[in-house]
């Protein structure tokens, strides 16, 4: 029982690495720093599927945690790098919502997710079970750098935010999804990162700016 | 069952996923080769659709349905194939006109060399026979819908083949739009049996199909009758047909006409006569009965109308679909009064035409194809005399042309006369509305018999014969051997399902017993196996081998006796007399006049509107210089059904458009607040 009691605190301590690091990416205005973070945050994400591996035995988790090591916290940042390389837009960014008012309002976003998750965790006997809030509230906060920023660069880490809160949601609240949905997933992710890469060229060659914003001049 | 017949079947379905494959995957190594592409795609059909007859022989005399492929990696979706009697008999459809018309296609497509890309219209080929075949096969509604998908996606990349053409991608949008809202219907349909146990595989419908509610029954029946008769192309769902088949390559109108609305067929016969274990009230047979005779009646009667050979022939889809209703619906009539004899004769007969208007329809497409390979139109105004330049197509045709239109040794005949039969044996229904209505449904078979055989009158005689109308048909030539060949084995198949009647019976009553747990097929034969009788000898019978035999009896005595009273054969040649005009291809009888005397007595189904403007010479007013003549019919459905809904809907999306800003920021916006309101929804 200890041993998993120890298990279960260290999964928590890794999730709420996770959380630390998403609320860094809000607060963090320069593009390439923000990339950094997600990069850490995907080890964070690899470390704790990796250790649920490890306290459940099952193994094809370990082949997600491998994935998600290669695939977010290498491939993907390095794509992303790139993009901002070549674009030159590392500077600041233009914030819809200023910094501290962000960083408030994710606050209150995660004591929505606690208090949302609070009966299941009543219900739940899985050793992760604590870690669903703080899935919720990172899919929420990586919703919200959606709408606050402007940049696509920024857009596309908080899309990757909400997909790493789906992954670490999935990984506790269930022990992880079949192998295939899985690999389907990182699959998707890849693709979804490439294809926004390359949009986000279109949008500098078309509107000389990445700022999103400019898109509503497509209307009709 | 026994295991060596399972896993020849099943090594057989391997063969059939391979080389279909294969066709769809190995032109496209070969780019800059498009007469190997040809070769290679269209060979590895005629290889996959010959395997496919073996696979539906076997399965006809498997003695339990083999199910293999139990694969299931996600929740709900079950990668199952199932081949049990009912499949095996539409996998036979399928697969025996694939083999003549890929021969056809392999001819056919040398026109698109050079235009379009081979490797693709191969490739979309292969795809589109194989996801019929699935389709047919899958044991999974899930899979079933996904199958059903991509049926209709490939096919719709087939329509519009010849993008370029703005006629073909108009086609290809209402075919696409039509045929979505089709699978939403099936969608709502299986969500129906879906919610009954939770479970998407067939077996699970086929037990929640018995214990649903009345009112849920009623919804499946109806659900499932838009949903398929929108593939199947029943009036009112029938417009998009003639826009749809006339547009894509001729070899695949064969299939589609032919083939792929018939798997519409297969997904009623499956919904009503198995999930729903046969069981229903006796408006359902009612309904089917008279959208079967509604469709037939109209679809000829819009063929009648049509210029362009290959709308006429898709017109005769629409009506051929409601004669194999007319079958099903008196089956399914006489099921709910516990008739299962008259029932089994009537699925029977509908199972029947679905076979023989497979082989007419596809041989008359591709005849309608050559006619198009060899004279660059589809308008029949422009055709005439062809019967010298391409005496094969035009022999070919003409055994079409007797199929279609019923007349014995064609196979429709046999079919059509089935259906007569079931439709008349009535009086044994105890309801007197049933008595009285299902001979009414007769009386309208019968006047779409006598229709179509007009129609085929126009279509063969102003296209093959007189003079050449315009100078593509003078320029016509015979189209090439494997062409020939291919419509050559279409037309052996129409006689052969019409003479053999005494050994294709059992085999369709093989398809059917499962369902109506009943075999009529001994009762139905007469003992010496050359006549068929529905109900004894006394009541109707038919041998059309024998009806054969008297009329080439006829033909020879007819020949014989003009020979003997008339004595031997003297030709002279001499021109058509004409009132001492000289006779030009203007003064033929058009297509438009052929079908005039029928217009006139439809006046006011047709709606016509005439214009005709005279301008007279100078001289007098009693000599006409020009005469310009138009004529133009109300589409009603278009005008009364489709137009009022499309309205309705853009003008809600106008309404909506007010929330689609374009700002990015404000799309997530909405999303996230919904989500964020949802969630502090559920905690209060």
């Amino acid at each position: 029982m200890a041993h998993s009691d120890i298990g279960s605190q260290l999964v928590n301590i890794c999730s709420m690495l996770l959380l630390v690091t998403t609320f860094a990416i809000v607060s963090q205005r320069r593009l390439s720093a923000c990339v950094d973070l997600f990069a850490l945050q995907s080890v964070f994400l690899a470390v704790t599927a990796a250790l649920v591996a490890f306290l459940t035995g099952i193994h094809h988790i370990y082949v997600a945690a491998l994935l998600t090591i290669v695939i977010k916290a290498i491939i993907i940042p390095l794509i992303l790098k790139r993009v901002i390389e070549r674009l030159n837009v590392t500077r600041e960014l233009v914030l819809n919502i200023n910094i501290p008012a962000s960083l408030l309002i994710c606050g209150g976003l995660v004591i929505l997710a606690l208090s949302v998750t609070q009966p299941i965790k009543e219900l739940g006997f899985l050793l992760t079970k604590d870690s669903l809030a703080i899935s919720l509230a990172i899919i929420l906060i990586g919703f919200f750098t959606m709408i606050s920023r402007r940049k696509a660069v920024t857009q596309v880490v908080g899309f990757l935010v909400v997909e790493n809160g789906i992954f670490l949601g999935a990984t506790a609240a269930a022990y992880g999804m079949p192998l295939i949905v899985e690999l389907g997933v990182f699959f998707d992710v890849l693709v979804a990162a490439l294809i926004i890469g390359i949009f986000t060229h279109r949008l500098q060659d078309t509107f000389d700016s990445v700022d999103v914003s400019k898109l509503t001049g497509m209307k009709e | 069952m026994n295991f060596n017949l399972f896993s020849l079947i099943h090594g057989n379905f391997l063969i059939i996923l391979v080389l279909y494959g294969a066709g769809m995957i190995i032109p496209f190594f070969f780019p800059r080769q498009p007469r190997f592409q040809n070769l290679i795609a269209h060979g590895a059909a005629i290889a996959a659709s010959t395997a496919g007859v073996v696979l539906g022989v076997l399965g006809l005399f498997a003695d339990s349905p083999p199910v293999f492929y139990s694969l299931s990696t996600l929740p709900l979706l079950s990668i199952q194939f199932r081949l049990d009697t009912l499949s095996s008999f539409f996998i036979l459809v399928i697969s025996l006109s694939g083999v003549p018309v890929s021969l056809y296609a392999t001819g056919y497509v040398r026109e698109f060399e050079g235009r379009y890309p081979m490797g693709v219209l191969g490739s979309l080929y292969n795809a589109f026979l194989l996801s019929m075949i699935l389709v047919i096969m899958a044991d999974n509604g899930f899979l079933f819908l996904i199958l059903w998908e991509v049926m209709s996606l490939v096919s719709y990349f087939l329509v519009v083949t010849e993008h370029e053409k703005a006629e073909s991608r108009y086609a290809g949008f209402f075919y696409f739009v039509m045929t979505h809202v089709g699978t939403a219907f099936i969608m709502i349909c299986f969500l129906l049996f879906y919610q009954e146990n939770g479970s998407f595989n067939f077996e699970a419908f086929r037990s929640s199909g018995l214990v649903m509610p009345q009112a849920i029954q009623a919804l499946v029946f109806l659900t499932a009758l838009v949903g398929f008769g929108t593939k199947a192309g029943i009036v009112p769902l029938h417009v998009w047909l003639p826009y749809a088949h006339p547009a894509a390559p001729s070899h695949v109108s064969a299939l589609m006409s032919g083939v792929m609305i018939k798997t519409a067929i297969y997904g009623l016969i499956r919904v009503y006569f198995d999930f729903l274990g046969g069981q229903f009230p006796w408006w359902w047979g009612f309904t089917i009965l008279v959208v079967g005779a509604v469709s037939a009646l109209l679809g000829v009667m819009y063929a009648l109308m049509e210029h362009d050979l290959k709308s006429l022939l898709a017109y005769h889809s629409v009506e051929n679909i409601g004669i194999i209703l007319l079958g099903i619906g008196a089956g399914m009539i006489f099921q709910s009064y516990g008739l299962s004899h008259l029932a089994a004769l009537g699925l029977l007969a509908g199972l029947y035409h679905t076979i023989n208007h497979a082989m007419f329809k596809g041989l008359l497409f591709l005849g309608a194809g050559s006619l198009l390979y060899s004279t660059h139109t589809r308008n029949m105004e422009e055709y005439g005399g062809l019967v010298r330049h391409m005496p094969w197509t035009a022999f070919f045709f003409l055994i079409g042309a007797v199929s279609i239109s019923g007349l014995p040794p064609g196979n429709g005949f046999v079919s059509e006369w089935l259906i007569f039969q079931s439709l008349f044996l009535s009086f044994q229904i105890p309801d007197l509305l049933m008595k009285i209505f299902l001979p009414i449904g007769a009386a309208m078979l019968a006047l779409t018999g006598a229709l179509a055989m007009a129609c085929f009158a126009k279509a063969f005689g102003i296209s093959f014969l007189a003079m050449p109308r315009s100078h593509h048909a003078k320029q016509a030539v015979e189209v090439s051997l494997v062409m020939r060949i291919g419509m050559g084995i279409m037309a052996a198949y129409c006689v052969i399902l019409g003479l053999a009647t005494m050994w294709i019976i059992p085999l369709l009553d093989r398809v059917i017993t499962p369902f109506t747990h009943i075999s009529i097929a001994e009762k139905v034969i007469s003992g010496r196996g050359w006549t068929i009788e529905p109900m004894g000898v006394t009541f109707a019978s038919v041998s059309t081998p024998l009806l054969a035999l008297v009329i080439v009896f006829l033909i020879l005595a007819t020949l014989l006796l003009s020979l003997l009273l008339g004595g031997w054969l003297r030709k002279r040649f001499y021109k058509t007399w004409g009132c001492g005009l000289n006779l030009k291809p203007r003064n033929e009888y058009t297509s438009t006049g052929f079908s005039q005397p029928i217009r006139q007595v439809f006046s006011t189904i047709y709606r016509p509107t005439v214009k005709l403007e005279t301008e007279m010479m100078a001289e007098s007013r009693y000599f006409a210089k020009r005469m310009r003549f138009e004529l133009t019919f109300q589409p009603v459905f278009q005008k009364y059904l489709y137009d009022p809904v499309v309205r309705f809907f853009l003008a809600v999306a106008d309404r909506f458009r007010v929330i689609q800003a374009g700002s990015l920021h404000l799309y997530l916006s909405y999303i996230f607040l919904t989500l964020v309101a949802l969630l502090l929804w559920t905690t209060l």
